[in-house]
């Protein structure tokens, strides 16, 4: 199917389906305080247009040989992987209730007991990437049309192995690989500048051989626009520096630079009511 | 925006405290003091300040605390040049990442050139929410492996100040692997005691001793309550120093009891049973024995409790390789 005429790139639809992802993670993540409210609320414009509108994924056929490869390297963000994952019918939405609970396959850090939809265990940061190299390397080997997303945490760059990875695929310029990067700036200590910076990470990744671009992550036009021009680029990898905000879509919670963020009833009741008033 | 500032206090990023409530820093109050005493001493954390009660000592020592980012092999690079310029590093991270991430550049840069480096792992063991990248199964196995390295794996947070202790009178490399409470106790924890190469005897029974090790002891104890209530009675070791381990005390319950069990919040392969079991065999003992740990798998996220119910960590596990081997003394 030409990605051109791909019905679900209706952005007002898009939109509809990331306003009922965020409500999602709140819903999963308030009653116990386990989980991450912030970076799913922040990314799921992303997951939305990476799973409604991008990949050549087969809920049916989860284990489709060709199907192209979407690879979470912050396994932690798991609130808005589920319920992106369930809203595509990789598996029931009443599942979502077991997030986080003894007994569930909803680990808090996603596993590939779940399913090969989980394309790789990555809850050790840094390791997902270099995963994805090798996979875009074999479909290229095996002359496989699929392509390979990653939503890369911008902290988990802090890795070296990160930098192994980029540098490996840059020099043998997999245009089947496709690097969006999260950066909402946040990591467990804070601020990422206060940390250890990751700026200018865009003149970095085009000094590694990738085909840049630097965008509003919570866009939904700006991202599609950005995956369609990584799979019109040759010979070059793609890297999309996807610039998100923390708590996007609960005004009382943008920009609250909190990793873990174990909210009280009355916050979490207030974010829901106003996710719910952003559903059409 | 107001509602926002509110919420920061809420804010956990530990991982491990399940409660809005503090829970105490044993272990960061004693590496706080001892830097306040001892100016070699440095601490660096590879972006887990709160979970690994490194936060105090940022607070507080600012010059001397360094958060390297997600990065935990040049964490040990790093610590090992500023050992070799005469300082004493304290690492921090989880266990899994402590170890198993940097492994060769422990044995390379702290362990061969035999440096005062001390790795400091919290999340030991199966005993976490965050699944399988987080659950140190294997860790004591590898790092006893290493020359020169001191393998510590104290019972609760009231020999975390002594662990601070012990690495700092071992000159050389040290691995502690710790486990902070997961709500705030309701008593006081009072500090106690260990040293580095002696066990200690927490129980005394003649008819067969429980050496355990980390979360394991809790769990002896509450099995050797439950055997004695059925008339047979255990000792328990805390063998809080698994490298160097306390032969002599092995030894001399094996001599006294008959039969050993061993409980370790580990895998069974290479950690405090296999170590054990090495020391009577060496000493050309046989006697009915049984390690209780992770069977050879892995194990899933999930609350303590269930987790060690679940993977035959707990003291039912115990109590029953314990009927077993008593049952075999004859």
């Amino acid at each position: 199917m030409s990605q051109a005429d791909n019905p679900k790139r209706n952005i007002a639809e898009l939109e509809n389906i990331a306003a009922k992802l965020r409500l999602r993670v709140v819903e999963m993540v308030a009653p116990t305080g386990q989980g991450y409210v912030q970076q799913g609320l922040g990314s799921a414009d992303i997951f939305t247009a990476l799973y409604f509108a991008e990949a050549r994924v087969d809920p049916e056929n989860p284990n489709w040989e060709d199907r192209d490869r979407v690879f979470l390297t912050t396994a932690h963000n798991t609130a808005i992987f589920y319920a992106t994952l369930a809203e595509r019918g990789f598996f029931e939405t009443e599942r979502l209730s077991t997030y986080c609970k003894d007994g569930s396959q909803l680990e808090i850090n996603a596993s590939e007991r779940m399913g090969q939809f989980v394309e790789a265990t990555c809850g050790s940061l840094g390791q997902g990437l270099s995963v994805a190299v090798g996979t875009a390397l074999a479909a290229k080997r095996q002359g496989r049309p699929a392509r390979c997303y990653v939503v890369l945490g911008d902290g988990e760059m802090q890795e070296g192995q990160v930098w192994e990875a980029l540098m490996s695929a840059g020099a043998w310029g997999l245009d089947n690989l496709c690097v969006i990067l999260d950066f909402n700036e946040m990591q467990c200590e804070g601020h990422m500048d206060n940390v250890i910076s990751l700026r200018p990470v865009t003149d970095k990744l085009e000094s590694f051989g990738f085909a840049v671009q630097d965008i509003d992550g919570n866009d939904m036009a700006s991202i599609l626009n950005a995956l369609d021009a990584a799979r019109e680029t040759k010979g070059k990898p793609a890297f999309i520096n996807a610039n998100t905000l923390v708590g996007k879509g609960v005004p009382a919670l943008e920009g609250l630079m909190a990793h873990q963020l174990m909210f009280p009833p009355e916050v979490a009741e207030n974010a829901i009511a106003v996710l719910k008033e952003n559903l059409s | 925006m107001n509602q926002a500032h509110q919420l920061e206090k809420f804010e956990a990023a530990d991982f491990i405290n399940r409660t809005h409530r503090p829970i105490p820093r044993s272990y960061g109050d004693a590496l706080l003091a001892a830097a306040k005493k001892d100016k070699r001493i440095v601490a660096l954390t590879a972006d887990l300040a709160t979970p690994t009660e490194t936060d105090i000592f940022r607070d507080e020592l600012p010059e001397r605390y360094h958060n390297v980012g997600i990065a935990e092999a040049n964490m040990i690079g790093l610590a090992s040049g500023m050992a070799r310029a005469g300082e004493i590093p304290f690492v921090h991270t989880f266990c899994s990442f402590a170890t198993k991430r940097c492994y060769d550049q422990i044995t390379m840069q702290a362990a061969y050139p035999n440096l005062p480096i001390k790795i400091v792992g919290f999340l030991p063991g199966v005993a976490t929410l965050l699944g399988v990248s987080h659950q140190a199964i294997e860790d004591v196995a590898i790092m006893r492996a290493i020359p020169n390295l001191v393998v510590l794996d104290p019972s609760g947070p009231e020999y975390h100040a002594s662990a601070v202790d012990a690495a700092l009178a071992h000159d050389g490399p040290v691995y502690m692997r710790l486990k902070r409470p997961e709500t705030p106790p309701e008593n006081d924890i009072v500090a106690k005691d260990f040293r580095k190469g002696e066990g200690i005897l927490a129980r005394e029974g003649g008819d067969l001793t429980i050496i355990a090790a980390g979360l394991s002891v809790t769990e002896a104890l509450a099995a050797a309550d439950r055997l004695a209530a059925d008339g047979i009675e255990a000792s328990v070791v805390d063998m809080a120093s698994i490298k160097p381990l306390d032969a002599d005390l092995v030894i001399d319950r094996a001599k006294a009891t008959g039969a050993i069990v061993t409980a370790e919040n580990h895998s069974v392969i290479g950690g405090l049973g296999s170590a054990v079991a090495e020391v009577l065999c060496d000493a050309g003992i046989g006697l009915p024995f049984k390690r209780v740990g992770l069977a050879d798998r892995f194990a899933e996220g999930g609350s303590t409790p269930y987790l060690m119910k679940k993977y035959g960590l707990d003291s039912t596990a115990i109590i029953k390789a314990a009927r077993d081997v008593f049952g075999k003394k004859g």
